[in-house]
């Protein structure tokens, strides 16, 4: 791995060019690799690893049961991948991608276009929005928030933390933070209760994957030392002076109240689609896990030539299925290129989609069990759906009773809801699902919001600082 | 839910079409509104929301006319929208500028502004030449290569998306039915009015206003219409909000009432393509920062694309049907400016004995002239 300073250092192509740095980004990068293409790695945080392994390689946690086994399970792939002879760009966003594999990169204040024959877009997922009254107050985070700072800090929130939700994630964090002697004081699981039944048909096949006695465990060990409160069908967040005050509802009507100085909320991952829809790539409404993400094929081709998703980004598996995905996405792209022939392919490809199939088992008991309650995924009349333009749950249902909006590209046109520095971005799926309530509709017939680069800021200097055609000047510049 | 006749059927719910359903519920009538599904192509989105008179009508003193009066009777039309639906346009008329970055520039915009206004039948207007030394009082930050500037005292601007708005919520209140996902298909006369099938099913009015932009060119003749209207694709910057420090607009350059930096004014021939292109937005963000050089330290946070709604000439097409008397068509790429003309007069006309001969310049049959052969 060759670390770049700059985009000035930037070659002006590569053959690959690989967006995100975790498990599927790595494992799609040493794959491409191997086969002797060319391949960038852009990625926004300081060091490889994603979310899962972030700062694996360079976290100051040294007691490494603070953290988990599976944690660690991503040092091999990191120490893998800083072997392999890649460029990579930390500290650098990709705002634009195009149906011509054309990339737009911004590091440290200067952008530069990139043009790749492949692309293989690794941005992982994003966690679902929890926007229930008072999620946006300070004192509220989210879940994944806090194990930022648990994994690349080593801080833990400190009083009377209170975490709600539902999701495998909040159960680690909850272990994370017994193991660092911080306790939560309290969980709110809003884990619907019919969804056991719906999970039930899947038991069997959940309790011969990996996941199933850690995650038992794991949850025996928090529900030993925190206290649970279970099927909360309803949430609410006040302020209370500088401390915080939880009302929720039990699904037998009863209410209750704790009071916190940290709320962590979370709801489970969904995928981050925004550059794979700005580029084009048709996305679909994925019901089971209701969130939308890229129409994609067994190598996680998209509907635009050349781009394809590896990981999460593509449909949430796993950390350990990404690194899978990531390297079919790889081996994909070496045989796209004409690195290798398909039947060379296919034989490398043999034995990633055995572990692939090893990873699945289990995720249809998961998907089904932590299926978010429809009412936790829409923003209540009370509560913030867009939080860059401050427009609440009453907003979008106002508009679609009197105003007879019908989606959320009409909806930014009349209420500013994914138009602020988010660009909708993290309003997007509550936006839609709002609707989709108000109108009794599926979200599916709804739709999402027009994706368009810039997927993340860029400076109007660095814009004005790219190339341009004598056409493109006489586009704007007319007598 | 759905009356089952409308006075006035309004084919197409962008700023146009909605400006005139506003000014025809206001006159008492049964007005629906159809409109597309939340994917249309929406020239309205692409608008530069302002309120322009300055370098109008050069090939035709009648728009200029036309345009003059419209931002004239502006106020009045943001006042009675705020009366009515309780939403602030934010319009106001501080003058606008056009800068030139060269002498060559500003030699060409004088040349341009004098044609103008040499034209037989044109209203004059007051505009002036500033030069470098007054700009910089007026907009502290210029960047050095600004060399002058055309101003217009007429010129102003809006927030479109709450015209947008305050246009729905006023129809909407003065009982108008607005009904999306009811594109066109066809139009049929029967006696007296229209039938119209539309993806929402059937929908009958004794009038119809054809106010469906590019979809014109293809609705007008259904009701004998000539709209040879095409997309002319214009692309849009807008940065994240900052302090107030644009107290005028700049034609290719404002700053909005909410703080964000509106960049615009490309123009590209390429058909209904509504993707945005690096390069044109690199020329516009440049001609920007060498205008402001502070704003080049501003994020970036939308660019879109809008189409345009273009006639051979660049003019609006005001028309109505001899073969099927009660079918108006209304067509421009100025639904801002033109929105309060068209909620007061034109509304009145089409409620009333529809287009006077002073709209005459304006009719489709001036595109009817053969080709050469």
């Amino acid at each position: 791995m060759r670390t770049l300073p700059d985009v000035a250092a930037l070659a002006p192509a590569y053959d690959v060019a690989v967006v995100g740095a975790g498990p599927a980004g790595m494992a799609a990068a040493i794959a491409a690799a191997a086969h002797g293409l060319s391949v960038l790695v852009a990625d926004e945080a300081p060091a490889p690893g994603g979310q899962i392994y972030r700062a694996v390689t360079t976290t100051r946690v040294r007691r490494r049961s603070l953290l988990g086994a599976d944690y660690w399970r991503g040092a091999p792939l990191a120490a893998a991948f800083a072997a392999a002879p890649v460029d990579t760009l930390p500290e650098a966003s990709v705002w634009h991608l195009d149906d011509a594999c054309v990339l737009g990169v911004s590091a440290q204040g200067a952008s530069r276009l990139v043009t790749a024959r492949h692309v293989i877009l690794a941005t992982g997922a994003l966690e679902r929005p929890f926007p229930v009254r008072g999620w946006t107050e300070p004192g509220v985070m989210t879940v994944g928030a806090a194990q930022i700072l648990l994994k690349s800090s080593g801080l833990v929130a400190t009083g009377r933390v209170v975490l709600a939700g539902t999701g495998p994630l909040l159960w680690l964090l909850a272990s994370q933070y017994l193991a660092s002697g911080a306790p939560p004081a309290l969980i709110l699981d809003t884990t619907p209760r019919a969804n056991w039944r719906l999970a039930a048909p899947h038991l069997p096949a959940f309790l011969c994957s990996p996941y199933a006695l850690k995650g038992l465990r794991l949850m025996a060990r928090v529900r030993r030392r925190v206290p649970v409160i279970s099927d909360v069908t309803g949430l609410g967040i006040d302020r209370d002076g500088a401390a915080q005050l939880v009302t929720y509802r039990h699904g037998d009507g009863r209410s209750g109240a704790a009071a916190a100085d940290i709320v962590l909320l979370h709801q489970g991952v969904v995928p981050n689609v925004n550059l794979a829809g700005a580029a084009g790539c048709a996305l679909e409404w994925n019901d089971t896990q209701a969130c939308w993400q890229p129409q994609t094929d067994a190598w996680g081709m998209t509907s635009v030539a050349h781009i394809a998703l590896a990981g999460d980004g593509a449909g949430i598996l796993g950390a350990e299925a990404a690194a899978v995905r990531g390297k079919l996405a790889g081996l994909a792209a070496a045989c796209a290129l004409g690195a290798i022939t398909p039947q060379t392919r296919d034989r490398l490809a043999a034995r990633p989609r055995a572990a692939l199939r090893r990873c699945g088992r289990g995720r249809a008991f998961l998907d089904a069990l932590y299926r978010p309650a429809g009412s936790m995924r829409v923003a209540p009349p009370d509560a913030i759906a867009c939080r860059c333009e401050e427009v609440t749950g009453a907003d979008i249902r106002a508009a679609v009773r009197d105003l007879h909006v019908t989606g959320p590209n009409q909806m930014k046109a009349f209420l500013r809801c994914g138009m602020g520095p988010c660009q909708g971005r993290m309003c997007a799926l509550t936006v839609a699902e709002t609707i989709a309530e108000a109108r009794g509709v599926s979200p599916a017939e709804v739709g999402t919001m027009r994706l368009r680069s810039p997927v993340k800021p860029l400076t109007l200097g660095e814009l004005a600082s790219l190339p341009r055609s004598e056409a493109d000047t006489k586009a704007v510049l007319r007598g | 839910m759905t009356p089952a006749g409308f006075d006035v059927a309004v084919i197409g719910g962008g700023l146009v079409g909605t400006a005139i359903g506003y000014g025809l519920v206001r006159r008492g009538l049964r007005v629906a509104i159809l409109d597309e599904d939340d994917t249309a192509y929406r020239a309205s989105r692409g608008n530069f929301a302002l309120v322009w008179v300055q370098s109008k009508g050069l090939g035709m003193p009648r728009y200029a006319g036309w345009t003059q009066h419209s931002a004239d009777i502006w106020a009045s039309f943001a006042a009675d929208l705020h009366a009515r639906t309780g939403i602030d346009v934010a319009y106001s008329r501080p003058g606008g500028f056009t800068l030139a970055l060269s002498e060559a520039e500003l030699e060409r915009r004088r040349a341009m502004l004098a044609r103008l206004h040499a034209q037989p039948g044109m209203i004059p207007y007051p505009y002036e030449f500033v030069d470098r030394t007054r700009l910089e009082q007026v907009f502290p930050g210029l960047g050095p290569e600004v060399v002058g500037a055309s101003y217009c005292p007429l010129d102003g601007h809006v927030n479109s998306l709450r015209l947008f708005r305050a246009l729905h919520t006023g129809f909407a209140a003065l009982g108008g039915c607005y009904l999306p996902g009811h594109k066109v298909e066809t139009i049929s006369g029967h006696s007296p009015g229209f039938s119209l099938a539309t993806a929402g099913g059937p929908i009958t009015a004794d009038r119809i206003v054809l106010a469906a932009g590019i979809g014109n060119a293809q609705l007008g003749p259904m009701v004998g219409i000539n709209a040879p209207v095409r997309p002319q694709r214009g692309q849009v910057i807008v940065t994240e909000k900052a302090a107030p420090f644009l107290t005028h607009p700049i034609v290719t350059l404002r700053q909005t009432d909410e703080g964000g930096i509106m960049i615009g004014d490309s123009l590209e021939e390429v058909g209904a393509d509504t993707h945005t292109g690096l390069g044109v937005l690199a020329t516009m963000a440049e001609r920007a920062v060498r205008m402001f050089p502070a704003l080049g330290r501003l994020n970036v946070v939308r660019t879109w694309a809008a189409l345009r709604v273009m006639t051979p000439d660049g003019f609006p097409i005001y028309d109505q049907s001899v073969a099927a008397p009660g079918a108006f068509l209304c067509t421009c790429h100025s639904g801002v400016t033109l929105a309060a003309v068209h909620a007061d007069e034109l509304a009145a006309m089409i409620a009333g004995n529809g287009l006077p001969d002073t709209l005459a310049p304006f009719s489709g049959r001036r595109f009817d002239v053969p080709a050469a052969a």
